[in-house]
């Protein structure tokens, strides 16, 4: 063969196409990186339970398993990747209970939703953390009950702070409006930190919020606690009193899970599913959660998935509860 | 005081330990790259560091961050000066000057001064956070809708002294860049704006592509066919370094830029990036002979970067002092020290000392570090300059796209760059500026937010500015401002009226 | 025609069509803005603007005075990002910058195979290897691999 201009491109072509010729046989999974994509950017709670988790899950695969922020659109855009995306166990979705949210507000408003939550199966629930109802302590409510009484005396006067809406914190509150007959004013933030901010300032009167954030301004005595919207009281707020006690039965988890896109075949699920397992009891995952303050609420499959449509339902009725905001018409 | 120095004495002891100071060095460099790479800023860089940082103890992590925020912001400087494109969001006033004083061949001082500037700047804004923490932080907790509404209105009227041009165009620039703003979900009602079905755009179109987009690549755009390769004079040694003038002309800059960028920068929120916008424009107010802006006026750099550099401080400020994630960097930082099992708080002072004046002192050394990096650093950046003009913007435009990429990790983003980048292109070719665009687009949300939760919080009732003293004087301020401004035109229509008072009374003659 | 008449023209029919794609959102009211208050709001100001500028359109510069001679380059880098923006993530990042820098500088700079191909092998692994392997920025593989 003769060395000229044609057979050199040739050459090259040949080379640079090699990689492309996979040997046949048995693939076991996994045998390359799998991606654990956050749809929320870093430093969030998210983002803080799928480190420990990709960690973890490292040790036991025996294989890198890396952490990957998709951000954007409260998380429509990082769910709808990895819902759209191939279902071979490469890329997983670290997800909080907005998943179930996002599609019903597409819903509300007429869109074509960026993803459906029957496109996802579950793989595990990892945390669930109870929300917590904070004050600012200038404020006078020392109880839930002192606090509902006002606001029946004074509908609409009494402010909260959300992540947004439609955002989980609103959902909670929403909650508490609707089981107490109450009306709040809503004021919404882009996003936790904010909302937090506003309250630290007293420009909001409450919030509801994840007790990761909260409790060290909690000990500080700038913010106090009323309930909890957990089935049991906090562990760190022995204190606080949960809505359920408190008679009112509303119960609201702001949790994180693994899914996985549907199509997914079973004997993938099941190596992951084992492999979550055994990471979740692991002990440097229990330090690292403890670190952060969140409980591990660990769920196998099954029990995740009755979890999370008996989740979804609440969160979708109380979606179509509130409906769309009211925006006044001109006159 | 004496306490003060005892703490900062234990400070130093953790910060020049080898392995701190390692990690500082380490976080600097990485912040330098970042910062250098067109696009990628502080925020990414930090992103993808946070994971490493949690194998390491609570300090080194945070000094290891802390140094990839400053190097950041030393580094996007650099891009910004030689080839007009922004390293991050808040680098983008200092392209106009910066990259003038390398068309003239003072690419060297243009550097040079960015690095002294940021120097000063970071350091004595350091002072302040050393000092001022708690009161500052709980002056800024004042700040709710209202007063951002009242602060960002000032902001606004900033662009009125921003443009060289006329100020028709800039004005109409801003709308254009304040609409851009608007892409997006409404947080207020949960609609979908302008997003045209795609998933992306929910967040709004990023400042970072938009930013690269009309600055770097049109650039490159107009540049590259051009039939004369732009000059770059060979630089001497006595070109490196800032002339007498230059020194004498920077040091005012320097100072104003340090104060205003670090009171931006305690603010809770995104505002710091408006910082180096605002003091262009005061510079540009004070200057002489303001004609020289835009045109490679050093008070154009110095400013701005000295802004920059405070407003980082300044960011820390709530976070440290009470824990309050005041924006998406301070965010991180505080998740970094809740993986440490550290709860940042307002107790943090007094609980973790070691770890405040540790970061605090961190930073004096991070700053010196960065120096020491960068001035040398500068010949060599000029010379990069040197590499053939048809070779180097192929690679400037790899960099845009990876930069662009790297932020989100989204090919949408760089879709929206080369859109802005045929924008910036057009708009130059018909003489419009391309910044107030940019800060329109940085503006919208946070400006009709504020606007909107603030008429939450008050049912309606637009009395609520007028009711909370901190917005009440913010807007008196910009009502005086405003009034200046246009004491010029009002001053020139009296003087219209009188011209066609009497040609009016000749024309009656003729008839 | 001059520059200004044209600039602004285009100016004033985007605050228009803003105006137009926002009918669909509630406007609210002065007390309750909506969703579409703020937008039409500045499209207004835009539209204001834009005629502003038309009154004094015909002291600017003719619009044939306008220099394009650099068409063809900005054109070509043009036509490059956007290739990268869809061969990115289904390429992979080495090969899609390996394309563009070697379309770049061999068919529109016209240098030489030799130097082509490796300054945009090197800048193109390079480039991957100092922010993917070394920072770990996520950089996309495609399907060969790179």
């Amino acid at each position: 063969m003769r060395l000229n201009r044609r057979n050199n491109i040739f050459l090259v072509l040949l080379i640079l196409l090699l990689p492309a010729i996979k040997v046949s046989g048995q693939e076991k999974y996994p045998d390359r990186p799998i991606t654990i994509v956050v749809p929320f950017p870093p430093g969030g709670v998210a983002d803080l339970t799928a480190r420990p988790v990709a960690a973890a899950l490292e040790k036991v695969l025996k294989n890198p398993v890396v952490v990957v922020n998709k951000t954007g659109a409260a998380g429509a855009v990082g769910m709808s990747f990895v819902a759209n995306s191939k279902p071979d166990g490469y890329n997983l979705l670290m997800a909080l209970s907005s998943i179930s949210i996002i599609p019903e507000a597409d819903k509300l408003f007429d869109r074509k939703p960026a993803y459906t939550m029957d496109q996802l199966i579950p793989i595990a629930l990892i945390s669930a953390d109870p929300t917590i109802f904070v004050v600012n302590a200038s404020r006078p409510w020392k109880s839930v009950k002192e606090f509902v009484d006002d606001a029946k005396k004074r509908p609409g006067e009494i402010s909260y702070s959300s992540s947004g809406v439609y955002g989980t914190l609103h959902m909670a509150m929403e909650m508490l409006i609707q089981g107490a007959g109450i009306q709040l004013k809503h004021v919404p933030y882009s996003g936790g930190g904010p909302a937090l901010t506003a309250l630290l300032g007293g420009h909001v009167d409450t919030l509801a919020s994840g007790p990761a954030v909260v409790i060290p301004h909690i000990k500080a005595g700038k913010l106090r606690p009323l309930a909890s919207w957990g089935a049991k009281r906090v562990a760190s707020l022995p204190d606080v009193a949960t809505f359920k006690e408190l008679g009112y039965d509303i119960e609201f988890y702001i949790w994180a899970g693994l899914f996985a896109p549907r199509g997914t075949s079973p004997a993938v699920m099941k190596t992951i599913r084992e492999a979550v397992k055994q990471a979740v009891n692991s002990v440097e995952f229990k330090t690292a959660m403890e670190k952060i303050e969140t409980p591990i609420a660990y769920l196998d499959a099954p029990e995740f998935q009755k979890f999370w449509d008996k989740d979804a339902k609440m969160l979708a009725d109380a979606i179509k509860r509130i409906g769309k905001i009211e925006i006044p018409e001109a006159k | 005081m004496a306490d003060t120095l005892h703490n900062l004495y234990i400070g130093f002891s953790v910060a020049l330990a080898p392995q701190v100071l390692l990690y500082a060095f380490v976080g600097c460099v990485v912040g330098t790259l970042v910062g250098v790479l067109p696009g990628i800023g502080p925020l990414a860089g930090i992103s993808l560091l946070l994971p490493a940082s949690f194998g390491l103890d609570a300090t080194s992590a945070i000094v290891l961050l802390a140094g990839i925020y400053y190097g950041a912001m030393y580094g996007g400087s650099t891009t910004s000066i030689l080839m007009r494109i922004p390293g991050e969001a808040a680098s983008v006033m200092t392209c106009i000057d910066g990259y003038e004083m390398t068309r003239k061949g003072r690419a060297g001082p243009a550097l040079a001064i960015a690095a002294i500037g940021s120097y000063i700047a970071g350091t004595v804004s350091v002072v302040g956070l050393m000092l001022l923490a708690p009161p500052l932080a709980s002056f800024a907790l004042r700040f709710g809708p209202p007063e951002y509404f009242a602060l960002l209105l000032l902001g606004l009227l900033v662009l009125a002294y921003m443009s060289g041009g006329s100020m028709l165009k800039s004005l109409a620039m801003a709308a254009l860049g304040l609409l851009l703003g608007m892409i997006g979900i409404d947080p207020m009602t949960g609609f979908f704006r302008f997003s045209y079905g795609l998933v992306e755009l929910g967040d709004g179109i990023g400042v970072v592509p938009v930013a690269v987009g009309l600055f770097g690549l049109s650039e490159i755009l107009l540049t590259a066919g051009q039939p004369t390769a732009p000059e770059v004079k060979k630089p001497k040694l006595k070109d490196l370094l800032p002339s007498r003038q230059e020194w004498r002309d920077s040091l005012w800059p320097i100072g104003r830029g340090t104060v205003l960028g670090f009171l931006i920068g305690i603010i809770p929120g995104s505002a710091h990036i408006i910082s180096s916008f605002v003091s262009y424009a005061v510079e540009r107010r004070l200057a002489k002979d303001p004609e020289r802006f835009g045109h490679g006026a050093i008070e154009g750099v110095a400013g701005p970067e000295s802004a920059n550099n405070s407003a980082t401080s300044g960011a820390f400020v709530p976070m440290l002092a009470l824990g309050i994630p005041s924006g998406p960097i301070p965010a991180v930082m505080i998740a970094a020290m809740m993986v440490h099992g550290i709860s940042p708080g307002p107790l943090l002072i007094t609980q973790q000392p070691e770890l405040f004046w540790g970061f605090i002192a961190s930073m004096y050394v991070g700053n010196v570090v960065l120096l020491i990096l960068n001035l040398p650093l500068v010949g060599i950046f000029v010379n990069v300059l040197r590499v053939p003009y048809p070779l180097l913007y192929p690679a400037i435009l790899l960099f845009c796209v990876l930069g662009v990429y790297a932020v989100n990790g989204s090919a949408v983003d760089v879709g929206i760059m080369a859109a802005m980048g045929a924008l910036g292109y057009l708009l130059r070719k018909f003489d419009f500026e391309t910044a107030p665009v940019v800060l329109g687009l940085i503006l919208a949300p946070m400006i009709e937010m504020s606007l909107r939760q603030s008429l939450a919080m008050s049912s309606g009732n637009y009395a609520i500015f007028v009711n909370r003293p901190i917005a009440s004087v913010m807007l008196l301020i910009g009502l005086a401002l405003l009034l200046l401004s246009l004491m010029p035109f009002l001053m020139k229509s009296i003087d219209w009226r009188q011209r066609l008072g009497i040609s009016t009374a000749n024309e009656g003659e003729k008839l | 025609m001059t520059t200004d008449r044209l600039s602004a023209g285009v100016l004033a029919l985007f605050a228009l069509f803003v105006m137009w794609e926002s009918r669909q959102l509630p406007l609210g009211t002065f007390r309750h803005p909506g969703p579409a208050y703020v937008p039409v709001l500045l499209a207004s100001l835009l539209l204001l603007f834009a005629i502003f500028i038309l009154f004094t359109a015909s002291r600017a510069p003719k619009l044939s005075s306008l220099q394009w001679t650099e068409w063809r380059h900005a054109l070509a880098i043009f036509a490059c990002s956007v290739f990268s923006v869809f061969a990115i993530e289904r390429l992979g990042y080495r090969l899609t910058m390996l394309l563009m820098l070697a379309f770049l500088v061999k068919l529109v700079e016209k240098r030489g195979w030799i130097l082509s191909l490796i300054f945009s092998f090197s800048l193109s692994w390079g480039s991957y290897f100092l922010f993917y392997t070394l920072l770990r920025v996520p950089l996309p593989q495609g399907p060969l691999g790179f």
